[in-house]
């Protein structure tokens, strides 16, 4: 269990840094697919099945697709851009790692009151989609047709976003 | 001539005799050195194979347990796992060289001349020989290619092909992982392959091939919508993400198919997944005559032959899954509602052909059901013309998500009405009302979603005065 944690918690993490540390905009998305795929790995240790196949559905398949469209769509990347270290200067250095430093240890400090460490489950129960369905059709039913609401606006949006392009370039 | 031919003869014969010489000699040195393991292992496949014999139904699942009978005990979890995995990459690659074959021939005869007949009796060796050159081309990687990226996207690509067969039910209890969430596992891992298709154009740092990846993906994108939603009603009259499960519910000669929403379904799955796997009429992103080869325009040998591997199997496992879904998966056709049908001097003919389908193996029988998607595949390809991009894509979103949304409502409709009748299937109003709901909004998508609106022509002289109007 912990080598599988490890392993995956080093999937996440180099996939998460080569996004950010990549000089080509493409391995950068690329290598978020992988931080996908290893967020999904750390779901399926947790046991919930149906979440880890759907983040490899939606994100992996989806979400990728559409940050890899986006930066093909955008000129002028096929030259590789410089790394800008100190990009800012060393003001910029400061403030980024020192914003990085404070939420770091906020959330550390948050997940480390978190009175469920205390308790230690044996045999965790396997997440079942139907729970999962059954709740969020009964208990959570309002979150979830705002989230459609949400959905639906921004298809709209795009729609009429592309409707102007198009009358323009008539 | 003959001489030559006769020489290279000889020297395939040396070479094969070589090799058999070389196993004759390491199985006696084996036999010698271990006796008594060998002949265990020999009785134990002897007693298999007897069994088989008499119930072919259970024999590959015996063969997993006798193979790892084999080995010692502490390495069976896991040798368990390779066990459940190991056939599919046995099998399948070999029906898809066994596909390739017959889909030269069909589409030979559909198109009034022979197929590959020159390669072995009728042409069955010409895959050997496709693969043997495939092996023997020069693999060329463009200079400015994305070297890593060309290297992986033809191995993503056919992983994730060859992973989706783990959520198949293949036979009775031959689910190589039966996972509980098997629907949603198989769409997630064919998410994959666009992001393949995506990195494939990509790395190529050729115009045609990143236009035909966008197209690609585009239209993988916009296939899979009607895909997944048309498996969503038989997710919703289950009520189980299992595969097996699904397969299950549909025993009795009760498939999915037979029912109204299970037949629009069904129709609207098989054409997404033709669509999914970019085959005719949907090739436009691979299109010799459009866009020379769209995303593996640059590859030769070997990583071409892995894109067609990959794209064949995607193919089989999609039927698969259509299988699953709608044609009841492994289970036989049954014919004992035919025999209350019939008057009594009749009625033991359906109820023996009901026995001889029992004797043929569950996973015959799916093999049997997808190689006739796969049949109707290659039918297809070789008799409709080739849709246009704009025609492909309005195709997608104009007609089929709608059907599939109305799909979906019937399927409802209909669960709920033959919830209270005793069997399942034969209520009769909800029969009718699908039928009714289903038919007028097919009849209505196709009448006012794809009006176009042509302006006449007008046709003016050299002073601009109208001629005519056409």
């Amino acid at each position: 269990m912990d080598t599988a944690f490890a392993i995956l918690a080093f999937i996440t993490l180099a996939g998460a840094m080569d996004a950010v540390f990549f000089r080509n905009v493409m391995h950068c998305a690329l290598s978020l697919i992988l931080f996908f795929f290893g967020i999904a790995g750390l779901f399926f240790l947790l046991r919930a099945d149906f979440v880890g196949w759907v983040q490899i559905l939606v994100y992996a398949g989806a979400v990728g697709v559409l940050v890899l469209f986006a930066v093909m769509l955008t000129r002028h990347i096929t030259a590789d851009q410089p790394y800008q270290l100190f990009g800012g200067g060393l003001p910029g250095w400061i403030m980024g790692f020192g914003t990085a430093l404070v939420v770091a240890l906020a959330l550390i400090w948050a997940i480390l009151r978190d009175p469920m460490l205390a308790r230690t489950l044996k045999e965790m129960p396997t997440s079942k989609a139907e729970l999962l369905g059954r709740q969020m059709m009964e208990q959570y039913v309002i979150p979830f047709e705002v989230v459609g609401i949400l959905l639906t606006a921004a298809m709209i949006g795009a729609i009429v976003l592309a409707l102007e392009e198009a009358r323009k370039r008539r | 001539m003959y001489v030559k031919k006769l020489w290279k003869l000889i020297n395939t014969w040396q070479f094969l005799a070589t090799i058999a010489v070389l196993v004759v000699v390491a199985g006696i040195v084996i036999l010698c050195v271990f006796p008594k393991q060998v002949g265990r292992i020999i009785a134990d496949l002897f007693t298999w194979f007897i069994a088989a014999i008499a119930n072919p139904d259970t024999a590959v699942v015996n063969l997993k347990h006798t193979v790892l009978g084999f080995f010692p005990e502490s390495w069976r979890p896991w040798l368990s796992h390779v066990c459940n995995f190991l056939p599919i990459v046995a099998v399948f690659p070999g029906l898809f060289a066994l596909i390739t074959w017959a889909e030269r021939k069909i589409l030979g005869r559909i198109q009034n001349r022979y197929g590959p007949n020159r390669v072995g009796p009728y042409g069955l060796l010409q895959p050997i020989a496709d693969g043997l050159k495939m092996l023997s081309k020069e693999d060329i990687v463009p200079r400015a290619a994305d070297k890593v990226l060309h290297f992986l996207a033809p191995i993503v690509l056919v992983v994730s092909a060859l992973l989706v067969y783990s959520v198949l039910p293949m036979g009775r209890n031959m689910t190589p992982a039966n996972l509980d969430v098997g629907v949603i596992a198989f769409f997630a891992i064919g998410a994959i392959s666009e992001v393949a298709v995506f990195i494939a154009g990509w790395a190529s740092r050729n115009k045609y091939s990143i236009l035909g990846a966008l197209r690609g993906v585009a239209q993988m994108i916009s296939y899979e919508i009607p895909l997944v939603l048309s498996a969503v009603t038989v997710v919703m009259v289950v009520g189980t993400l299992s595969t097996s499960a699904i397969v299950h519910a549909q025993g009795g000669g009760h498939w999915f198919v037979f029912t109204p929403w299970g037949f629009v379904g069904f129709l609207l799955f098989f054409i997404a997944s033709i669509a999914e796997v970019n085959r005719s009429p949907f090739d436009i992103p691979e299109a010799e005559s459009e866009i020379i080869a769209g995303y593996h325009t640059e590859y030769s040998g070997f990583k071409f032959a892995i894109f067609f591997l990959a794209e064949y199997l995607a193919a089989i496992a999609l039927s698969g899954l259509g299988v699953t879904l709608f044609l009841g998966g492994w289970q036989a056709p049954g014919l004992e509602w035919l025999a209350a049908w019939l008057p009594s001097w009749i009625a033991w003919v359906p109820l023996v052909i009901d026995a001889i389908f029992e004797y043929i193996p569950s996973w015959l029988w799916f093999l049997i059901k997808a190689m006739s998607l796969i049949l109707l595949m290659i039918w297809v390809r070789g008799t409709l013309p080739r849709l246009r991009s704009d025609q492909l894509m309005g195709f997608a979103w104009k007609f089929m998500l709608p059907m599939s949304l109305i799909n979906i409502l019937v399927a409802g409709i209909w669960y709920k009405m033959v919830e209270g009748t005793t069997a399942r299937w034969q209520g009769v109003g909800a029969w009718l009302l699908s039928a009714a709901i289903l038919f007028a909004c097919y009849w209505a998508l196709s009448t006012f979603g794809f009006r176009q609106v042509v302006k006449k022509r007008e046709y003016r002289d050299s002073e601009g005065k109208l001629i005519a109007t056409a």
